[in-house]
């Protein structure tokens, strides 16, 4: 009897953590395809989740665990791999382990994929708070959207932001591909934003190369990168000072805008409850902003208070937006004047300001346009004011956490209506500004609770309390008497990821990783370009072959309709000694005497609710872990049982939790005056400890375009901006060896390739298919690759794919010649390349372009 | 009954998601496609377009293929689908070269995805569906439909954008499509009527 079943369980392939079913005919896996009974994906799967029977069957896989011969360790340097058994290998780690605990906690660094959020991630952020040491987040997520994550949690109260698909009309996109293959909830915003470009939905897409968001819109509108602020500024300053389109009661009600400041930049304050004051207008005098008796407050003018002038911050705004003409930004952007000019006026308008609409019988504001952005904007030095300019456009008019405008990304939920779990409300927090419910990575941005330090941590991010992660370990880790280090690193878990291809410069690491000296760890699936530097390789399962928590992570929520909850279950046992990364973190944990510090980190990072909450004393199986959760989320009746048998769980989503601006008090920042003093904190710490680097002239509370290095970069022969961008078949480097997506990408023209504006390369003697040589103005290295010629590119652009280039010759697909570049060679790691702010890295870099001879 | 399908070329992202589905339904060897995506530029930058056109077996109601075979392999069955039956097919290509969709393919040595290191498991039966040296194609998935579900693609689009159904129904779903979104078919001057329509971008 043939055994003929289909297993539910969930994608990770990429982060979004789609609701798949995967058919399963004795023993062997033959189709993975989406979950029809998930409302948002309506059974929809991308080429990256249909191809994942490849990663599970690849021969490349690690499949026993690996000990180094070689003491030698740098790019390219056979390991000298022999087979060890897992006993062995545990022992040798728990030694160390337990030497390193009892001498210093911080010596043991640990680092993760991004693409293991939420629940192996979160697991091994357990480990290493059980554990006792703050660097357990290092080398990796270093391209993520550090800067958003910080602008949209003090505006939306969410990690991230995404278009209200339903009711948009007019989408104003700097390259975001949120519902366009790739982004936050990759199938069912795929699904609902083709839904609204056949209703009508506006399509405008910003971007220096057409890629997939430009292929799939109205109009392109090419954009010399990094320049992006300034013509978002240009447009704010024509809305508020030209065409006097903006929401002025939104403004007065839901912002920071009539908060008075004074001359000084900071809130003139009530002197007795140090509350931010405004001007009410009717009683002619300031008030706290949360006294009852305003009647009318003040969004523009001057006024006096206590002899102090006082100014509302929306005035300031106003005023510091001026010189950003048309002219100005055409002349930074190469965007025409006109076209700004135009784009403003087709904004502001689509935006129907006052305009309201009935939904579930409650009368909303209505505001259908949306500016979208993700990496592209902010991959850049200013990363954070840029952002904050993205943000305030959309504030402006009104067009946030409304009906057809950006969403935060699951700001506000009432749980599941028989549990009320997980329920959580971004709401009014200090000076009555909007505080998250909920944060990914507590703590959260706002009330900032963390004071500039001196560096603790391997990555000194304790020096910049607006920044959670950092590029800088490398760095700390060579120079470490410059950073005041106090301690040097002696072993480092890796838990996927391969931060060798997505950081920098691999030749930093690489030297860091020699210095340091530490004994490495890796959890593996492949041996990548990072894992050949490891000391103790064990062979992780893929996400078919193991059970996970599937926590609270809202990236593979759709924005709106409904919540969906999936189980994560195995659809085969690991196949050879594989074994999940939980299970090693955990057994890990109780040889060290820790597995109940353990259980109490894991109570907090995936919200274990009471009665379900793990007790520490006592000892769970896995499959006992996964059911608590489960329960307390959503009762005893739906368990891991439950769950095992229907796949997932879904409920509508209420009005008030999607368009919750109207129903929340808090407001939201459009003048940061708390950047103020987090700039001064820095600055006086660094003098006290002669700390270089961290530049501070970012902390400001209103945003300006500022040039980063490339810009500024004039040496003719670098003449091109190169940068990098992602494709919706390819999971940044990860999934190179899938020889199904290979097929895929060896069919795009340019997804191997390197693209070049036709003009450009005629002028440099280059053809359609010549090899050609990329050089870096930053660092020197050279990428080559061939040249796909293309009039969708700014003539001043270089552009490839961000994931190729792999040099382990025991990926067999990925390594072969010609399969892309590894753009993370020509950036360099350093002051000029990071923002001050987020700590986030700047990927642009002025480059040569040559044909190869 | 004539069974077609709408691809709507305004809804298609160009994700490939049709393209890996069909082979993962259909375990097609490397380098077969029975779904794939055209890609195409056009114009002089700024004023730039690009497109995706997923492409697969047109299940034509006036088939070359089925003229050109000399045994008979190829049959369009009454349900409008063109089939080929591999006991007997004999390998000449004279439909490969007469579709005009490049839609039929032929291998004569199968091929591991990982190169000198074995079949997979899930090689190991999927090209047990498979038989060198005849012709194969697209069949819009005939053991689903069987089953009552719709073909692979069409279930996996992403955005949505293929829909699966009865063009001799006025009152399907592929049929008002086709009216109210001007549907067409590709290269309709050749006289093959199609069963696979799209709808402008």
């Amino acid at each position: 009897m043939q055994e003929d079943v289909w297993i539910e369980t969930t994608c990770s392939v990429c982060f979004n953590d789609c609701a798949i079913r995967v058919h399963r005919v004795d023993g062997r896996v033959v189709k993975i395809e989406g979950n029809p009974d998930c409302p948002n994906s309506r059974g929809g799967i991308c080429a990256k989740g249909a191809s994942g029977i490849m990663l599970l069957y690849d021969p490349d896989r690690v499949n026993v665990p690996l000990k180094r011969t070689n003491p030698e360790k740098g790019i390219g340097v056979d390991p000298k791999w022999v087979e060890i058994s897992w006993d062995e290998a545990l022992d040798i780690i728990t030694e160390k382990l337990k030497k390193i605990r009892a001498d210093d906690p911080r010596k043991l660094l640990g680092g993760t994929t991004v693409i293991l959020i939420p629940g192996p991630y979160g697991v091994h952020s357990s480990f290493g708070e059980a554990f006792g040491t703050p660097n357990f987040q290092v080398g990796g997520i270093s391209h993520c959207g550090g800067a958003l994550h910080i602008i949209t949690g003090l505006m939306y109260g969410a990690w991230a932001l995404m278009v209200d698909p339903n009711y948009v009309n007019y989408y104003l996109n700097f390259g975001c591909p949120t519902g366009f293959g790739a982004g936050y909830g990759v199938v069912s915003m795929a699904t609902k934003m083709a839904d609204a470009r056949r209703r009508g939905m506006k399509h405008v897409v910003i971007e220096p190369w057409m890629g997939m968001p430009g292929i799939n819109s109205d109009e392109w509108i090419p954009i010399r990168p990094g320049t992006d602020a300034a013509l978002v500024l240009a447009m704010v300053n024509l809305l508020l000072n030209e065409y006097g389109i903006y929401d002025v009661e939104r403004i007065k009600h839901y912002t920071n805008g009539p908060y008075l400041v004074g001359v000084d930049g900071h809130y003139v304050r009530d002197k007795e409850t140090q509350k931010p004051l405004m001007w009410d207008v009717v009683d002619s005098k300031a008030k706290t902003y949360d006294d009852p008796t305003i009647q009318d407050v003040a969004i523009e003018g001057s006024y006096s208070v206590d002899d102090v002038k006082a100014t509302p911050a929306f005035s300031l705004l106003k005023e510091h937006v001026k010189k950003y003409t048309p002219e100005m930004a055409s002349q930074i952007t190469t965007v025409p004047a006109e076209t700004i000019r135009r784009l403003a006026k087709e904004f502001g308008e689509a935006a129907r300001i006052g305009s309201t609409i009935v939904l579930e019988g409650k009368e909303l504001p209505y505001r259908p346009v949306a500016v979208g952005y993700f990496k592209g904007p902010l991959a850049h030095k200013h990363a954070t004011l840029i952002v904050m300019s993205l943000n305030i456009l959309q504030e402006i008019v009104g067009a946030t956490n409304t009906p057809g405008g950006s969403l935060g990304m699951s700001s506000r939920s009432f749980g599941y209506p028989e549990t009320g779990q997980p329920s959580y409300s971004p709401s009014a927090g200090a000076d009555g500004l909007l505080q998250a419910g909920y944060w990914f990575n507590p703590p959260g941005p706002w009330p900032l609770k963390r004071e500039a330090k001196k560096p603790e941590r391997i990555g000194a991010q304790d020096i910049i309390p607006t920044a959670h992660g950092t590029s800088l370990a490398a760095r700390v880790i060579l120079e470490p008497e410059k950073y005041k280090l106090a301690y040097k690193p002696e072993m480092w878990i890796r838990m996927g990821g391969n931060f060798m291809m997505s950081s920098f410069d691999p030749t930093i690491w690489e030297k860091a990783i020699k210095e340091m000296g530490a004994f490495i760890v890796s959890l593996s699936l492949f041996l990548d370009e990072s894992t050949e530097l490891a000391d103790i390789v064990l062979p992780d399962a893929c996400y078919l072959e193991r059970l996970d928590i599937q926590a609270d992570w809202q990236s593979s929520f759709s924005p709106v309709d409904e919540w969906t909850y999936h189980i994560h279950q195995p659809v085969v046992e690991p196949m050879f000694q594989r074994r999940p990364a939980h299970e090693v973190y955990l057994e890990l944990a109780e040889r060290l005497g820790i597995l109940g510090d353990m259980y109490r980190a894991m109570n907090k990072r995936f919200n274990f609710k009471e009665p379900y909450t793990l007790d520490p004393a006592k000892k769970y199986t896995w499959e006992e872990i996964v059911d608590c959760w489960t329960k307390g989320y959503f009762g005893p009746e739906h368990g891991l049982e439950w769950f095992r048998e229907h796949g997932l769980i879904h409920w509508p989503k209420k009005v008030e939790e999607v368009y919750w601006r109207p129903f929340v008090n808090g407001r939201t920042p459009i003048y940061f005056e708390h950047f103020l003093a987090v700039g001064e904190q820095i600055e006086k710490l660094k003098k006290e400890h002669g700390i270089p680097g961290f530049e501070t002239a970012d902390f400001q509370p209103l945003p300006d375009w500022k040039p980063c290095p490339s810009y500024e970069e004039k040496h003719p022969e670098y003449d091109l901006y190169g940068i990098y961008y992602r494709m919706p078949f390819q999971t940044f480097t990860s999934t190179y060896n899938n020889p199904w997506l290979d097929e895929v990408s060896r069919m795009d023209p340019y997804i191997y390739n390197i693209a070049i504006n036709t003009g450009t390369a005629k002028k440099k003697g280059i053809n359609n298919g010549d090899w050609v040589i990329i050089e870096s103005s930053g660092t020197g290295h050279k990428v080559e690759g061939r040249a796909t010629l293309s009039e969708a590119i700014h003539p001043e652009v270089v552009a490839y794919c961000s994931g190729g280039g792999h040099w382990s010759k025991n990926l067999s697909i990925a390594s072969q010649r010609g399969k892309g570049v590894n753009p993370e060679w020509l950036m360099p790691l350093g002051w000029d390349y990071l923002d001050g702010v987020s700590l986030n890295l700047d990927t642009c870099i002025k480059v040569k372009l040559t044909r190869k001879v | 009954m004539r069974y077609g399908m709408v691809i709507d070329l305004k809804k298609c992202i160009g994700c490939y998601g049709c393209h890996i589905a069909c082979k993962a339904e259909n375990c097609t060897p490397p380098g077969i496609l029975w779904s794939r995506v055209l890609f195409y530029e056009s114009g002089h930058y700024p004023n730039v377009k690009k497109m995706h056109i997923p492409l697969l077996c047109m299940h034509c109601a006036e088939p070359p293929c089925e003229k050109v075979c000399p045994t008979g392999a190829t049959v369009k069955r009454s349900d409008g689908i063109v089939t080929v039956d591999s006991t007997k097919c004999m390998g000449c290509m004279s439909c490969v070269v007469a579709c005009p969709y490049r839609a039929r393919s032929s291998y004569s040595k199968e091929k591991e995805y990982f190169l000198g290191q074995g079949l997979t498991p899930y090689e190991e039966v999927g090209y047990q569906l498979h038989h060198t040296g005849v012709v194969e194609k697209c069949d819009f998935c005939l053991s689903r439909i069987e089953k009552g579900l719709e073909p692979a693609c069409v279930t996996a689009c992403l955005a949505k954008a293929r829909y699966f159904g009865d063009l001799d129904d006025p009152s399907s779903e592929v049929s008002q499509l086709i009216r109210n979104w001007g549907g067409f078919q590709m290269y309709p001057e050749l006289g093959t009527d199609p069963s696979v329509y799209y709808l402008p971008p």
